[in-house]
């Protein structure tokens, strides 16, 4: 008997034939990696060819539900969506939220998995009645969010659907898959998605699923929601995520002019509690969430936009830009393009330093040009011009370009930096190098443990491999169960409660040891399958401009991030995850993950 | 004084507490404090190594042995504090270490009227010189800088460090406390003027800086209506990040106010 909130399948969609078949899924194998990230990354083991290229017809990419959805938990209306990803060849889960993941569950699936590619520019159904394919003409080329509405005036209100912009059908290595306004933003997952020559994918509910004790899932619900409301979420629920940009900006933690500096003089006028006043809108939250992170705010011209640190980061301060319209403006165009902000960003920040460097040709490409920012991203959106190159992302281009920019290029493993400076939190260093999806921040939260008080940020050490190990473990359940990391704060016991939640759910007894152990499992899986995929030891590692350039902070300190001190920290990670000198896990790991 | 000096009260923390944490905020730590044996300390913040003086009352010579002893291999120069000088400021201890990480053995002051040497530099190697002169009962301080090279430092050198002369002008980082009504005299006197600033909603409308008087972190936190709760921390002038409320601030000092719940 299948446990609770699982159907104990996956849809396997052939896209190139429109057919599909169930995939069993054993209770040993959903206990074991749970849902989201963790069930997409046995998935990715099962069901992707090894060494398959993430942009041809043989890639498999999936979208993932997980046991909590559907259930009245708040934040718990996620998906995840799981490939090899084209712009760092490695593994990649990318979230998103809402309707979908409650409607695409709701067609009877724990996980979507589709393989093949059509024939010609098309959307695959998949509903009670099985899959199909409708004929995308029409939608093709148009901004995700206008596809979906399209495809729901034609489709009928009942359905959901994740669509990709523009930059997803042009195979730009960052492009995004969205939904209802939030995007699987990581990895390029829109380009896996755009190379099947699906637009959209949508689905629509047909069956319902119970939680093993609804009466205490429901108590749990009241008692989460109650506690969504405090102070642990204020910050989303008032400012959102953009608040941290001027405190990052005080304590030296802001990446600006592509990581040459770690403050912005015009920090301030892109602050949250600057333009809060001036241009917020409306707040919204996502389906079954009552926190309400989102914070909708209002262009010159009138255009909305969601805005939040990451973007506004990548868009300003990274590619010196300071001017709010044009950063908004920006952001915007990121969205109807469907290309990840903090990549694109990045991309473009790398190639204005090249562009003032001689390195590449383009004299309109400077810093603080808001003029430049918006051509090179309709340009990466349309590939065509310089946007040939920056749709590769920055390694790829780097690469290209040569003249000693990779040690510039601001990325790990392909995948570009988010807004939080290394040089500065030595935690966050060690989790943006050696976590498997290259350089983030939702995989690894060890930025935390900087911005703690509770170790010396400019001196990473074993307290810093714990905390990162630890904020890694919890990242691992967070994307698995799912729930919304801006929920993190509200538990103080969090594996326990996780377990408790999965245990009313599902009916299994859980506790937090073996919830523990379930998140080790999942950072393992997901390294055991990069290594499959030609992953080598000097991908755990930062770029060369990181560790060789120190940072003035705001007290006169110095802050260095030494090779030696990253090496030490690294050789401690794997140690604390048992794994050789190499970084590769015995056989013992090998066995618990049931890949086999 | 009725009550050790240690423990003595200073804007609700202690003096030793302030001290300690004045030492732990330049240097970045180790801090070791050297007390007699079995005397009871206050709360020290976490980190703080207390080390026992072997032999009483064989003055301040055999303290600076057994401080430096302990932190023999794993710093090259100590500043070296007595409990009593509730003004030190961060500056002065900066500008007096320079001293011996220029060279010398020692790094003495020679401020208000008086040699400093429980405000001042020494590198840690002295501590086989110190332990010899204990034995040999040359128990003054002069003794050891017989012994060893000396940078001195008078006002004027003090002063020509820029930072210092801007933040302590009257060298009031050597008034040490002596007698119950300087004890009373130093606590009459203001908090250190700082300037705060609050981020995100800790703002709660307040942008911008503003100067507040207050000698601790949760003293800066209360004159500016931020309740120091797990969800905040304080980063000192843009530097370290503590959720202490207890941690020293000196004239001059930036304390930013902001959500412990970064990220996103």
């Amino acid at each position: 008997m299948t446990a609770g909130g699982y159907f104990g399948r996956a849809l396997v969609v052939d896209a190139g034939t429109a057919t599909a078949f169930p995939l069993p899924l054993p209770d040993e194998v959903l206990r074991a990696y749970l849902g989201g990230a963790g069930l997409g990354t046995w998935l990715m083991h099962r069901l992707a060819p090894p060494g398959a290229d993430p942009l041809g017809a043989e890639a498999a990419l999936a979208f993932v539900f997980s046991p909590l959805v559907g259930t009245p938990l708040t934040t718990s209306a996620k998906f995840a969506v799981v490939a090899k990803s084209p712009l760092t060849g490695m593994l990649n889960d990318a979230l998103s939220s809402s309707h979908f993941a409650i409607s695409g569950k709701l067609t009877g699936h724990d996980a979507i998995v589709v393989r093949g590619a059509c024939r010609q520019p098309s959307v695959l159904l998949v509903d009670g009645d099985g899959v199909r394919l409708l004929d995308a003409a029409g939608l093709w080329g148009l901004p995700a969010a206008e596809a979906e509405k399209r495809l729901r005036e034609r489709l009928g209100r009942g359905w959901r659907a994740a669509a990709i912009g523009p930059a997803g059908e042009r195979g730009v290595r960052y492009a995004t898959i969205s939904h209802d306004g939030r995007h699987a933003g990581r990895g390029g997952l829109g380009a896996v998605l755009g190379a099947k020559r699906l637009k959209a994918v949508a689905v629509r509910a047909a069956t319902k699923v119970a939680p093993a004790d609804p009466e205490a899932v429901l108590a749990a619900a009241r008692d989460l929601r109650a506690r969504s409301f405090g102070p642990a979420t204020a910050k989303y629920r008032e400012l959102g995520t953009l608040a941290n940009l001027l405190a990052f900006n005080a304590i030296s933690a802001l990446p600006a002019h592509n990581f040459q500096a770690a403050t912005f003089a015009g920090a301030p006028q892109l602050a949250a509690e600057e333009l809060a006043g001036l241009r917020s809108v409306a707040r919204n939250s996502c389906a079954s969430c009552t926190i309400g992170c989102e914070h909708i705010y209002s262009a010159r011209g009138g255009k909305r936009m969601r805005v939040e640190y990451e973007n506004v980061f990548a868009l300003g301060p990274m590619c010196g830009v300071s001017d709010p319209d044009a950063v908004l403006a920006a952001s915007a165009l990121c969205d109807e393009l469907g290309l990840d902000t903090i990549s694109a960003g990045g991309t473009i920040a790398w190639a204005m330093e090249c562009a003032e460097r001689g390195l590449i040709d383009a004299p309109w490409l400077r810093f603080g040009d808001a003029g430049a920012l918006l051509r090179a991203l309709a340009e990466i959106g349309a590939r065509e011009g310089l946007g040939e190159l920056l749709a590769e992302g920055s390694r790829r281009a780097a690469q290209r370009v040569g003249g000693g920019s990779a040690e510039f290029a601001p990325h790990v493993k392909g995948l570009e930096l988010p807004g939080y400076e290394p040089r500065t939190m030595h935690a966050m260093a060690l989790g943006l190098a050696v976590n498997s999806r290259g350089a983030d921040h939702n995989r690894s939260g060890a930025y935390e443990a900087d911005l703690s008080g509770d170790h010396d940020r400019f001196a990473g050490g074993q307290g810093h491999v714990a905390a990162a190990v630890e904020t890694e473990d919890r990242a691992a359940v967070m994307d698995s169960l799912i729930l919304c990391k801006f929920l993190r704060g509200v538990f103080t016991e969090p594996f326990a409660e996780w377990a408790a939640l999965l245990s009313a759910v599902t009916g299994w007894d859980v506790d937090g040891a073996e919830l523990r152990q379930t998140a080790r499992r999942i950072v393992m899986a997901k390294r055991v399958f990069n290594i499959r995929e030609g992953w080598r030891p000097a991908d755990d590692w930062l770029p060369e401009r990181l560790l060789s350039a120190p940072l003035t902070v705001a007290s006169g300190r110095v802050a260095t991030l030494t090779p030696e001190r990253l090496r030490g920290m690294i050789d401690g990670y794997y140690a604390a995850r048992g794994l050789d000198a190499e970084g590769r896990p015995d056989q013992a790991t090998l066995a618990d993950l049931q890949l086999a | 004084m009725g009550t050790p000096k240690a423990a003595l009260e200073w804007h609700g923390s202690t003096l030793l507490r302030r001290t300690t944490g004045i030492l732990a905020r330049v240097t970045g730590g180790p801090v070791v404090v050297v007390r007699a044996l079995g005397q009871e300390l206050p709360p020290l913040p976490p980190g703080t190594e207390v080390v026992e003086d072997p032999r009483e009352g064989l003055g301040p010579v055999q303290g600076i042995a057994a401080g430096l002893s302990a932190l023999a291999g794993r710093a090259e120069v100590a500043f070296v504090s007595s409990t009593d000088m509730p003004f030190l400021h961060p500056a002065f201890v900066r500008r007096v270490l320079r001293a011996a990480q220029e060279g010398a053995d020692v790094g003495l002051p020679l401020a208000r009227g008086y040699p400093q040497p429980l405000a001042a530099a020494y590198r840690t190697a002295l501590a086989e010189v110190a332990e010899r002169l204990v034995a040999e009962q040359r128990l003054r301080p002069a003794f050891l800088f017989d012994d060893c090279t000396v940078t001195r430092l008078d006002e004027a050198a003090l002063r020509a460090d820029p930072v210092l002369a801007a933040l302590d002008p009257g060298l009031e980082s050597v008034v040490n406390l002596n007698e119950p009504a300087d004890y009373q005299a130093a606590r009459a006197r203001p908090a250190p003027e700082v300037t705060v600033q609050r981020f995100g909603t800790l703002a709660n409308g307040h942008r911008g800086p503003r100067q507040v008087r207050a000698a601790t972190v949760a003293g800066a936190a209360a004159a500016t209506g931020v309740e120091l709760d797990g969800h905040v921390v304080a980063a000192l002038n843009g530097d370290q990040i503590t959720r202490d409320g207890e941690t020293p601030l000196a004239t001059g000092d930036t304390v930013f106010f902001l959500a412990a719940d970064a990220g996103g």
